[in-house]
């Protein structure tokens, strides 16, 4: 049985191979999230204070907080997916990687591509679609790198010298094939030759929720499926559900994309269709809370998770996870999201959705990749404390900080304290984001040291 | 659920019904959408944008105002953008089928757009808005499109004149088959 197999899964992939890009893909991905943590801080300030560095076009805030959003997604997000999906696939795929170089090659694209891509973005050339900012030059650059970076994982699927599959490995491969797909589509029908008016809004919005739920989202989802199983030594609670779970998220997911332009100019029957699916997004979200919190929920399960650090960071993920999926279902009803559109409310609800749960995952995944990626034990303890108690502090107070009080900005006039908690709680994010780095860094580029931390967390 | 083509095709299924049943029924609605006269044999709405507004445009998006600033009115029932004075009417489809880049935004840090041109009262305001924002506005002052001259006086770079002539095309203070002024 699949679940058998996964409880007998080598803890690393069965050659050394992988090991390379992975820590390739962990460094840069450290890289730009510092990146986009000091960005965050800056944008931060500048909506406390506009005058903050106002007087350069190229520090304004429209650009700044495009920067920071495309450096943190294609940036730390885009290389720990990368990263996690080939260790996790390598490891459960028992894949011998012979040919890394390609993957490097294409985490030597990505990156390029993207530091090019930000970099017209700081001189101006932007275009006007969240998360399809960079000029469409840059496109097919990062377009050629997925492939080489993110297909390994489906080579490894189908060279697999045994039968057996695990509920990761849908999700992985999944992720690996609806990000091309839908980038190229969007590209093409938006950038390249323009759909007319409305049409655009309509193709980037089921982008953005392909992008959302059925890369990122699954590749998350597929993370906490391995690192619950793994860590806990269990398997999977109520397995069966997992292929209807699967099913269910990648059918609707698209689907949902008119839910997020509610009350646009759109056709009302198109509204509806987002509406319908996404309550019906209802489905995959329950069968994956009793996949994920059932498989905890033993004597003591959650005691084990709470003092194993891959889980603690995973546990945040889920309780994110399911948290943001109740959110996103009850706001999406007409009545309700009329009253939190375009408010920072659904900031809120993205910062819970990336950060709580995505980041957090990718996070709990790094404490168990990286020491044995390297070789190495994690030099420091107290660092891997102030980073989770500073990113769940600072991650979730910001989260609820905007939850709470981000529909009254709009609806009632800016207060002048309110951007003072999302300075102190992006602020909290960069330090524990630095508390990370370093600990990464002296276990990625420093000479291995043997400390009496436990190098498994 | 073993073999790689079978999730492959399963997947491509899911992704290939969402787009044909969003995108290309919407194609099909809304694909042949042209302009249309506000009244039968009026002239022809939405106006074609004039070309200093075109580069305005262009400004606009460098200067990421779309971060900040939507361009869309929704109904009464579906938020209270008309109440709040963005718009006479909700924006439709047709209003936008001239535009090759669609700018509607889906954050609102300022007010919507949409109408603008119709609320702006002059050039100067619009200026002076641009130049030195009212205070307790999140809105940057936008110093560097401006200049001063040999004689001490503030003058619009090309670029403020452009964004201010695309500011002020903003406007959906018409009648559209769709969405009818109310008398």
């Amino acid at each position: 049985m699949s679940q058998d197999y996964h409880r007998q899964a080598p803890s690393s992939p069965s050659d050394t191979g992988s090991a390379l890009p992975v820590r390739l893909f962990f460094a840069s991905a450290l890289g730009w999230l510092m990146i986009s943590s000091v960005l965050g801080l800056i944008v931060s300030l500048k909506l406390q204070t506009p005058t903050f560095m106002a007087g350069c076009e190229w520090f304004t805030y429209g650009r700044l907080e495009v920067l920071q959003r495309n450096a943190f997604t294609y940036g730390w997000i885009a290389n720990a997916i990368f990263g996690v999906n080939l260790w996790i696939m390598s490891a459960l795929a028992r894949f011998e990687f012979k040919d890394s170089w390609l993957a490097v090659g294409g985490w030597l694209g990505w990156n390029l591509a993207l530091t090019l891509g930000l970099g017209a973005i700081f001189l101006g050339h932007l275009n006007g679609y969240v998360l399809l900012e960079m000029p469409k030059e840059v496109a097919p650059a990062l377009f050629i790198s997925f492939l080489f970076a993110a297909l390994w994982p489906s080579v490894a699927f189908i060279r697999r010298p045994t039968g057996h599959v695990f509920v990761s490995q849908w999700y992985i491969i999944g992720a690996s094939f609806v990000f091309p797909v839908a980038f190229g589509i969007t590209q093409l029908l938006v950038l390249w030759y323009p759909t007319s008016g409305v049409l655009q809004a309509l193709i980037h919005s089921w982008f953005i929720q392909n992008i959302q739920l059925l890369w990122i989202g699954a590749s998350a989802i597929s993370a906490t499926y391995y690192f619950i199983s793994k860590e806990s030594g269990r398997t999977i609670s109520a397995y069966y559900l997992a292929t209807v779970g699967f099913w269910t998220y990648f059918l609707f997911a698209g689907w949902t994309a008119p839910a997020s332009l509610l009350g646009g100019p759109i056709p009302v029957w198109i509204q509806s269709v987002g509406v319908t699916t996404a309550l019906m997004m209802l489905v995959p979200a329950i069968i994956l809370g009793i996949n994920f919190f059932g498989t905890l929920s033993y004597s003591r399960g959650f005691a084990y998770a709470w003092n194993n650090t891959t889980l603690r960071f995973v546990l945040v993920g889920m309780v994110s996870f399911a948290v943001s999926s109740a959110l996103n279902i009850v706001f999406s009803t007409r009545s309700l999201n009329a009253v939190v559109r375009f408010t920072d409310f659904t900031v809120g609800q993205q910062q819970l959705v990336n950060y709580g749960f995505v980041s957090m995952v990718f996070f709990g995944a790094a404490y168990y990749i990286l020491p044995r990626v390297t070789g190495s034990f994690w030099p420091s303890a107290k660092l891997v404390h102030l980073h989770f108690w500073s990113c769940v502090i600072g991650g979730l107070g910001l989260a609820l900080h905007l939850l709470i009080c981000g529909y009254p900005t709009v609806n009632s006039g800016v207060m002048s304290y309110y951007y003072i908690p999302v300075i102190f709680f992006v602020l909290l994010q960069l330090v524990g984001h630095l508390a990370f780095a370093i600990n990464s860094c002296v276990m990625l580029f420093a000479s291995a040291r043997n400390t009496n931390d436990n190098p498994h967390a | 659920m073993k073999d790689f083509n079978l999730i492959l095709s399963g997947i491509f299924f899911t992704l290939a019904a969402s787009f044909g049943g969003l995108l290309i029924s919407s194609e099909v609605q809304l694909g042949s959408l042209g302009r249309a006269p506000a009244e039968e044999g009026g002239p022809l709405f939405p106006p074609i944008e004039t070309g200093l507004a075109i580069q305005g445009r262009q400004v606009y998006l460098e200067l990421g105002c779309v971060t900040c600033h939507t361009q869309q009115v929704r109904p009464a029932g579906q938020g209270n953008d008309i109440a709040k004075g963005y718009g006479p009417r909700p924006t439709v489809a047709r209003d936008y089928v001239l535009q090759t880049e669609l700018l509607l935004g889906n954050h609102r840090n300022g007010p919507d757009l949409a109408n603008y041109g119709a609320r702006a009262k002059s050039d100067d305001e619009i200026h002076g808005h641009l130049r030195s924002p009212a205070a307790g506005s999140t809105m940057p002052a936008y110093h560097f499109l401006y200049v001063v001259d040999k004689n001490g006086i503030t003058q619009p770079t090309e670029r403020a004149q452009a964004l201010v002539a695309y500011l002020k095309s903003l406007r959906i203070d018409y009648n559209s088959p769709e969405a009818k002024l109310k008398q």
